[in-house]
């Protein structure tokens, strides 16, 4: 008796079976199809020929067997479809918590294989030999980036504006009215508009190369946002606030506000660098300040904390713009490197041209 | 500083001293080759550097050695003299002396002279500055409480213990297995009491703090800024236990330098505690089969 089973990568026709055989033709089916066959050498599988199969081991970093027997696939599995298998096998084990790496051999430069899912495990074989051996790392739980961005800025978006509307400093001991400058008033535009703004950057704009980032950087990256905001917030809408001068506060804002639009801008010209299959490739950026600089979006990024310092004034203001540098400066000089490594003018890929990294003219 | 890793050195000096990396690996091996047939052949340069950095680092560890073996010295003679509250007065000047001096371990991570994550040696280092400098010397009303008796001692012992191990693997070339023994089983007593003391002392002083009003910047001012040492002390109290699991997690990280790192703290979190348990049962079991 035979009975079509819908599998999202169904490529075999189940057939009924009592004896929990497997399909040594297509492994990956396991788990949904119950298969038999007339005798294993003439099982026949769904686009009709038979196949040879792709054994892969499944190894943890340690050398522990993650799926014992390993796993049997198509010749032409995909690493995806690889993914999916052990998805299949391991129900936690979602494809996008799953690191997979060639062996590394121990005292060799450089770094182990990433599998990347859309090549065919067939590529990763050397020789002949339809055996693979895959390494196996669990990321963790992970969470997509969109979540994670929206949680982090969601903190400052909604502390700032409590320290400025409520009165939250009577309960630091000071009592009474409070005195609101007009520069109190524009610094929470400011930065309210600018939490929401990369808030609507997450959601509309960005192309990430990544689909997913561990949970543990909910709690690490949201630590960072909320705590500086609050820090921040606290001085900036203190009741003892002492503001700069009008001409001040008016070259630091405008300053800013500009750099917040050449950030956006940067933004949508690295949106279109990518195609929308999120493949996540990686081109040379260019035009606007791009041509000038590898990393254009944070140099405006840092930029415009510095024109909200400048108009505002805080030290704590500054210790933020301080630290926010040397993190984008850190995943810049990573950026740069591995676009320069990238494109490095052979076998006719294009040569990265002399740029500065992130912060012209000191690097 | 002390020396994390005598290895470290060799890598500074070229693959040719490679094989020579393998000679130290163990500490307790019985007779190292003597002084001079240890140094490589590559340019008689980094033949002298070498040596100039091993002497700079003897004379480091061996005088610092001294300065926490006069604390617990002292200690010892005013405990029994005059009781606890006069054990400060008694270690004051070479405490300080022999904490502080702890700043250029820092300096020799950061020229890389040793091999040790400045990421992991900045917080410890500076949680005993926070006390001696912070605490002891800043409210003097602290200076006469029980647990700096304690304090002192913890530390004092743990850091003599550390000190002349390094001092002898870089003067000798290797430290004795009574030491590496010693190394990895003070710190079973050690740190509770070590951390006790800190977080204690910590404690204690909060209301003095309050009251005195020190190193406090208050607003307004022209830069908006801030500061209330007394709010800050118990920051500091908060992240102290977790803090010391960062530092567990920053070394964890930097694998290499795992057993030697370690002896940078004096006080753990139980995480620690248990970790420092594990790495003791494999370092005495690896000496015992060598």
């Amino acid at each position: 008796m035979r009975r079509e089973i819908s599998h999202p990568t169904s490529k075999c026709l189940g057939i009924n079976a009592t004896d929990g055989s497997s399909c040594p033709a297509c492994d990956l089916l396991l788990a949904s199809c119950l298969a038999n066959f007339f005798s294993s050498s003439s099982h026949v599988c769904g686009h009709g020929r038979r196949q040879r199969r792709m054994k892969v081991t499944l190894v943890s970093r340690s050398g522990r067997e993650v799926i014992k027997g390993g796993i049997e696939l198509a010749d032409e599995a995909t690493v995806n479809d690889l993914q999916e298998a052990i998805h299949a096998r391991i129900k936690k084990y979602y494809p996008s918590r799953q690191r997979l790496t060639l062996p590394f051999l121990a005292g060799s430069k450089g770094k182990p294989t990433v599998l990347i899912p859309k090549n065919k495990l067939a590529d990763y074989c050397d020789g002949n030999t339809n055996n693979l051996t895959v390494v196996f790392k669990d990321l963790g739980v992970q969470v997509s980036y969109s979540t994670l961005f929206f949680w982090e800025y969601l903190g400052p978006l909604i502390i700032y504006p409590i320290c400025y509307y409520f009165p939250v400093y009577k309960y630091f001991g000071y009592e009474g009215e409070r005195v609101v400058y007009p520069v109190q008033t524009y610094a929470l535009y400011y930065w309210c508009f600018h939490y929401f703004k990369r808030i609507m950057e997450t959601f509309f704009i960005h192309r990430f190369s990544h689909a997913t980032s561990p949970l543990s950087n909910v709690f690490r990256n949201c630590a960072y946002y909320w705590t500086f905001g609050t820090y921040i917030a606290y001085h900036v809408n203190h009741p003892l606030y002492t503001p700069v001068s009008d001409l001040q506060m008016k070259i630091g804002f405008t300053f800013g506000l500009i750099c917040q639009i050449s950030n956006l801008y940067c933004h949508l010209i690295l949106r279109n660098l990518r195609s929308p299959s999120g493949n996540g490739g990686y081109q040379i950026p260019g035009g606007f300040l791009f041509n000038i600089v590898t990393c254009a979006n944070y140099t405006t990024e840092i930029y415009q904390w510095l024109g909200f310092n400048i108009a505002t004034q805080t030290i704590a203001g500054y210790v933020f713009l301080v630290v926010a540098t040397l993190i984008m400066t850190n995943w810049a000089l990573a950026k740069h490197r591995r676009l320069k490594k990238l494109f490095d003018g052979k076998e006719g890929r294009p040569r990265y041209p002399r740029r500065w990294v992130i912060l012209p003219p000191f690097i | 500083m002390a020396v994390e890793d005598v290895d470290g050195i060799y890598a500074h000096f070229g693959g040719s001293s490679a094989h020579l990396i393998k000679l130290h690996q163990c500490a307790h091996l019985a007779s190292p080759p003597p002084f001079s047939i240890r140094i490589p052949s590559p340019s008689s340069m980094a033949g002298f550097l070498y040596a100039l950095r091993r002497i700079y680092l003897s004379l480091y560890n061996w005088t610092v050695f001294i300065g926490w073996f006069q604390v617990l010295y002292f200690a010892v003679k005013a405990l029994r003299e005059g009781g606890p509250t006069t054990v400060y007065d008694a270690v004051e000047k070479p405490l300080q002396l022999a904490q502080t001096a702890a700043v250029l371990e820092i300096l020799h991570g950061i020229v890389g002279l040793v091999r040790s994550p400045v990421s992991a040696t900045l917080p410890q280092i500076g949680s005993r500055l926070f006390l001696v400098w912070g605490i002891l010397w800043s409210i003097p009303e602290t200076r006469t409480h029980v647990l700096v008796s304690s304090l002192v001692i913890s530390w004092s012992i743990t850091e003599i213990i550390r000190y002349s191990f390094f001092g002898m693997k870089e003067a000798l070339g290797f430290a004795p297995s009574w030491l590496l023994w010693l190394r990895y089983s003070t710190f079973l007593l050690l740190y509770p009491t070590g951390i006790t003391s800190e977080v204690g002392l910590i404690y204690v002083a909060l209301p003095f703090i309050k009251a005195s009003e020190k190193y406090c910047i208050r607003m307004p001012n022209k830069w908006n800024f801030t500061f209330d040492y007394f709010y800050a002390s118990i920051i500091a109290l908060a992240i102290y236990v977790p803090g010391m699991f960062l530092v567990l997690l920053i070394i964890q990280v930097n694998k290499d330098c795992l057993p030697n790192c370690f002896n940078h703290i004096s006080s753990g979190s139980p995480h620690m505690y248990g970790y420092m348990l594990g790495q003791r049962k494999k370092a005495l079991s690896k000496s015992k089969t060598a």
